[in-house]
């Protein structure tokens, strides 16, 4: 009996932590946002392993979603799909989960979808209000943590 | 209130001003450095026909996958009066990863037959505003923007390519008709400015 409970945490441990790394296009995201709209506000970050800006920034994004409870932190890994083994480590290193994303679609249609206003470089980050579920703010490479935070606190009022 | 006033500014300052289609080549007398320590100007890489600035760099995985076509490329159209240069703005990397020795093993290294040059204090990806690595910007003999945007539909895999999106607009250029697609978006590198 004790083997089998040793053996079913070994298992877990291989499995149960591992994130569900959803592959999604932007349409699909954006859909899934919207359906937070009213309930939560968001702030959608797209990143990639090979983006140090993207890596730096990361567990500051993870902190916030974890301290506002209206806040739903989306992640897209914008990563190659060669690559799916070490974004799922990467994500499971720093608390990501139950589901997390990673981008299917070529690259303009995904580009063009998020937002046309984004030109492709990484990372990329929108605030979505609670309430209204408009953007309150955007912007692309990294940005101190002030930057979030007002865009958090306009969201979550708004 | 002051809020919201704050974010809608934020907002339009935040917005890429990228150089127009149709815009005059901006900085053509802008000393950049190339990989052998002299300098180079993007009046100096000027081709009869045309001029493709590329903005790249030694480390982004994007320019990795997708550098061996800058090299067809260039081999495919510099002899038909296409001049190509790539510009590495990572200005507050200069110190490290792309340094301008890093510059020129990686030439050397990927077989780079066009000149590669450092972009002091970042001043021409600003006056283009260029995001990001692999960044493409073609201007015809006039010195006017014709296309900007990626070289193609898909980094990963040069025979997966669907859209040829820098070569049809090349071969448009010299041919004398209009550009099909003046603009296109691919994921890339941010640059790093000082």
């Amino acid at each position: 009996m004790i083997r089998i409970i040793l053996i079913s945490i070994f298992l877990c441990v291989q499995s149960c932590t591992k994130v569900d790394l959803v592959p999604s296009t932007a349409d699909e995201l954006i859909s899934k946002i919207k359906q937070s709209k009213g309930e939560k506000a968001v702030l959608l970050n797209i990143w990639a392993l090979w983006c140090d800006p993207c890596v730096e920034e990361f567990p500051m994004i993870v902190d916030l979603g974890v301290e506002h409870h209206d806040l739903e932190v989306v992640f897209i890994s914008a990563d190659f799909d060669d690559q799916v083994g070490e974004v799922r480590d990467f994500l499971d290193r720093n608390g990501v989960g139950p589901v997390s994303y990673i981008k299917k679609e070529k690259d303009e249609s995904f580009i063009l979808g998020i937002h046309p206003s984004w030109t492709g470089s990484l990372p990329f980050t929108i605030v979505y209000a609670k309430n209204s579920g408009n953007i309150v703010d955007l912007w692309e490479g990294e940005y101190p943590e002030s930057r979030f935070r007002t865009a958090i606190e306009v969201a979550l009022k708004s | 209130m002051k809020n919201i006033i704050t974010f809608i500014l934020l907002f339009s300052i935040n917005e890429a001003s990228e150089l127009a289609i149709g815009s005059l080549m901006p900085e053509t007398d802008h000393q950049m450095v190339k990989t052998n320590g002299k300098n180079l100007t993007l009046s100096d890489a000027k081709g009869d026909k045309g001029t493709l600035v590329i903005f790249s760099s030694n480390t982004c995985p994007w320019v990795i996958r997708w550098e061996d076509r800058y090299v067809s490329i260039t081999e495919s159209y510099s002899s038909k009066g296409i001049g190509v240069i790539a510009v590495n703005s990572n200005a507050s990397r200069f110190d490290d990863r792309e340094s301008l020795g890093k510059m020129k093993s990686h030439a050397r290294e990927k077989n780079y037959n066009f000149p590669y040059v450092q972009d002091p204090e970042a001043k021409l990806a600003m006056a283009f505003g260029a995001t990001k690595t692999p960044h493409i910007y073609l201007f015809d003999n006039k010195d006017r923007l014709v296309y900007r945007g990626a070289i193609d539909d898909n980094a990963r895999n040069a025979n997966s390519v669907e859209e040829h999106f820098l070569s049809n607009a090349i071969e448009e250029l010299i041919t004398g008709q209009p550009i099909s697609k003046t603009t296109s978006k691919a994921i890339g590198c941010s640059i790093k400015f000082p």
